[in-house]
């Protein structure tokens, strides 16, 4: 139901810059994902959304409209914090339907929404109980439905599901992508975990101290990143960076002008018997094999299909996919 | 096993001292309570840690009673002086927490103020001699003297630090993304502190306002200059306890003390529960 918009933010906390000149577009009904390390600016952004905190330069427009002289509440931004945040003095009940009551909503249409969100989520048993007798994944879930519950124009997500385990997480993640289409409505998820960010965003902006980096779909920052940093911040293995002296041993032409590092994924690296590399360590992983490839003297990861017969000290040749090489500059800018 | 069995006898040794080193004097002041004037004014082998004959004429004594036993007739009984102390202790705390925890909100969570929180402290450090002498004067100048209110309010003013001091710990130490969360979710900030951070506070309002009570129920000092005659305290009148031919009344003395402990102490048991609970309890995740 709503587009937000970045317009050169900046933010600072008294020395610290939390935000550089960061302007972005959100559109609506996205998933969008903020993604980045600790302390990249992450949590700043949904607060400025959220109107917690105020930006010292630029602006925020939500559905086009400047939003500074609107507070909190009346921005209608629902919120699920890193930390929860439920009201540990109120039950479950209480906590979900809290943001109901604080606006003045009769209680026929309280009772209707609330038992609509938690069918949706499953915690209608359990919504007597205060959060402390609450288990990780029912608070979180608490935590969700009390977002979920009114009709905001966007919801936010910090890093809500870091605290579950990986089955759960996994679980967690693909109902909250359900429930997003299913409502219609844009959310903005924070979150540090790569593979989180690309199974589930349609657009996301990668971030490094308080700057974006780089804003597109997880395929298109998977496929061409626009920096080193980017390149390393996406896929698991991380994509190989090696200097550019080395293309030569991986079949590689001489790459455009003021080439200085080349970057390879590992599943774009092709490995075959023969001089070049030796490997150091091989990883069967099930469905698919990594290896651990010292090349004069450069570490380098391949991941293979299946598990290929390989043993580590073998010499291998490597060669590098059609087209799937990577060139960057001196200042680890992609070159075109 | 040796060296544990050794560690246990010297643990629980350590242990008994301390509780006797604690409690025997109260022990002794609650058998002196009921022990008749024979009894308490006995030394040597006469005295004994329970009372041989136990009576109630130290409490009827103090409420002015009887009196038999006891030769001296006592200008005031113990009423007036009860409820002086009700008065003062329970609307001073009631000052010094209501200022102290909006002074302690406001520091916590908008930080301005400058050196405030510790000039606030600081002036505990005076010798409270040093600051009477002027507040006695302002207070005679006021006709707060001999009064409950007059008392009360220095009270409120002097525990007026512990008050901010305890409150801003447990505030600073209150997780701020609840109170966004409910900013967020509707509230205005008077509401997020009405209905979100006052409840969340409750232990903490609850232990830190029976410590300012006790500081203001045990002053003897204060109260000692600020009334003369209408409005002494407990302490003050438990040391008006004597006379010229029996010396000290302890009985009586150990009655009003009895007395004396019984507020706080029921206060304590009130809250025992909000005092050992945490205070986010299982609002976040670990």
């Amino acid at each position: 139901m709503a587009s937000i918009s970045f317009r050169n933010v900046t933010k600072r906390f008294g020395e610290t810059l939390a935000l550089d000149d960061v302007s972005f577009d959100i559109r609506d009904n996205a998933f969008f994902c903020l993604f980045g390390p600790p302390l990249s600016g992450k949590s700043t952004i949904l607060k400025l959304i959220l109107g917690l905190e105020q930006p010292d330069a630029g602006e925020i427009l939500i559905d086009g409209r400047p939003v500074s002289n609107v507070s909190p509440a009346k921005r209608n931004v629902a919120m699920v914090f890193q930390n929860l945040a439920l009201f540990p003095h109120m039950s479950a009940l209480d906590n979900v339907r809290f943001p109901l009551v604080e606006r003045g909503i009769d209680a026929a249409t309280i009772r209707a929404r609330v038992s609509d969100v938690s069918d949706k989520l499953h915690i209608g048993h359990i919504l007597h109980k205060p959060p402390a007798q609450l288990s990780g994944g029912e608070r979180q879930r608490v935590a969700i439905a009390r977002a979920l519950v009114r009709d905001p124009v966007a919801y936010l997500m910090d890093d809500p599901i870091s605290a579950l385990d990986a089955r759960l997480r996994e679980e967690t993640r693909v109902e909250l992508r359900r429930i997003q289409q299913d409502m219609g409505k844009t959310l903005v998820y924070v979150t540090h975990d790569q593979e989180e960010a690309m199974s589930v965003a349609d657009g996301m902006a990668v971030l490094e101290s308080g700057r974006v980096r780089q804003i597109g779909t997880p395929e298109e920052l998977y496929r061409h990143p626009n920096s080193t940093y980017v390149a390393s911040m996406l896929g698991a293995p991380a994509m190989n960076v090696v200097p550019m002296a080395l293309a030569a041993r991986m079949q590689l032409g001489a790459g455009p002008a003021g080439a200085a590092s080349l970057g390879v994924r590992p599943e774009n690296l092709r490995v075959a018997r023969g001089p070049g590399a030796r490997i150091a360590e091989v990883e069967p992983l099930g469905g698919f094999t990594t290896l651990t490839l010292d090349l004069e003297g450069t570490q380098m990861r391949a991941t293979l299909r299946g598990q290929p017969q390989f043993t580590a000290g073998e010499d291998v040749t490597l060669r590098v996919d059609e087209g799937r090489a990577h060139f960057f500059d001196g200042a680890g800018q992609a070159l075109a | 096993m040796n060296r544990s069995l050794s560690f246990d006898i010297f643990r629980y040794a350590a242990i008994l001292t301390f509780l006797a080193i604690s409690l025997i004097p109260t022990v002794w002041m609650i058998s002196m309570a009921f022990k008749p004037i024979a009894e308490w004014q006995a030394s040597g082998a006469d005295l004994t840690w329970w009372p041989n004959n136990p009576t109630l004429d130290n409490f009827r004594f103090i409420f002015g009673e009887s009196g038999s036993e006891l030769i001296v007739a006592l200008e005031r009984t113990a009423g007036r002086p009860i409820l002086a102390s009700l008065l003062a202790a329970s609307f001073g705390t009631l000052i010094a927490m209501g200022a102290g925890t909006a002074a302690a909100y406001g520091l916590s969570r908008f930080g301005y103020g400058g050196n405030l929180p510790l000039a606030l402290i600081q002036l505990r450090l005076f010798p409270p001699m040093a600051v009477m002498i002027p507040v006695m004067i302002m207070w005679a100048f006021l006709g707060l003297i001999d009064t409950w209110y007059g008392l009360a309010l220095i009270y409120g003013i002097v525990t007026l630090p512990f008050a901010f001091w305890l409150m801003k710990t447990f505030f600073d130490d209150m997780p701020r993304e609840i109170e966004d969360a409910a900013l967020v979710e509707g509230c205005s900030r008077w509401r997020v502190f009405l209905r979100i951070t006052l409840p969340m506070m409750r232990p903490a309002l609850a232990s830190s306002a029976l410590f300012v009570f006790i500081l203001n129920w045990s002053d003897y000092l204060i109260a000692l200059l600020l009334t003369t005659r209408d409005w002494v305290t407990i302490p003050v009148y438990m040391a008006s306890l004597s006379s010229s031919m029996t010396g000290q009344l302890y009985g009586a003395k150990a009655a009003l003390g009895l007395i004396a402990a019984v507020p706080p102490v029921i206060m304590g048991i009130a809250i025992q529960k909000q005092l050992v609970r945490g205070l986010t309890f299982g609002a976040l995740k670990e």
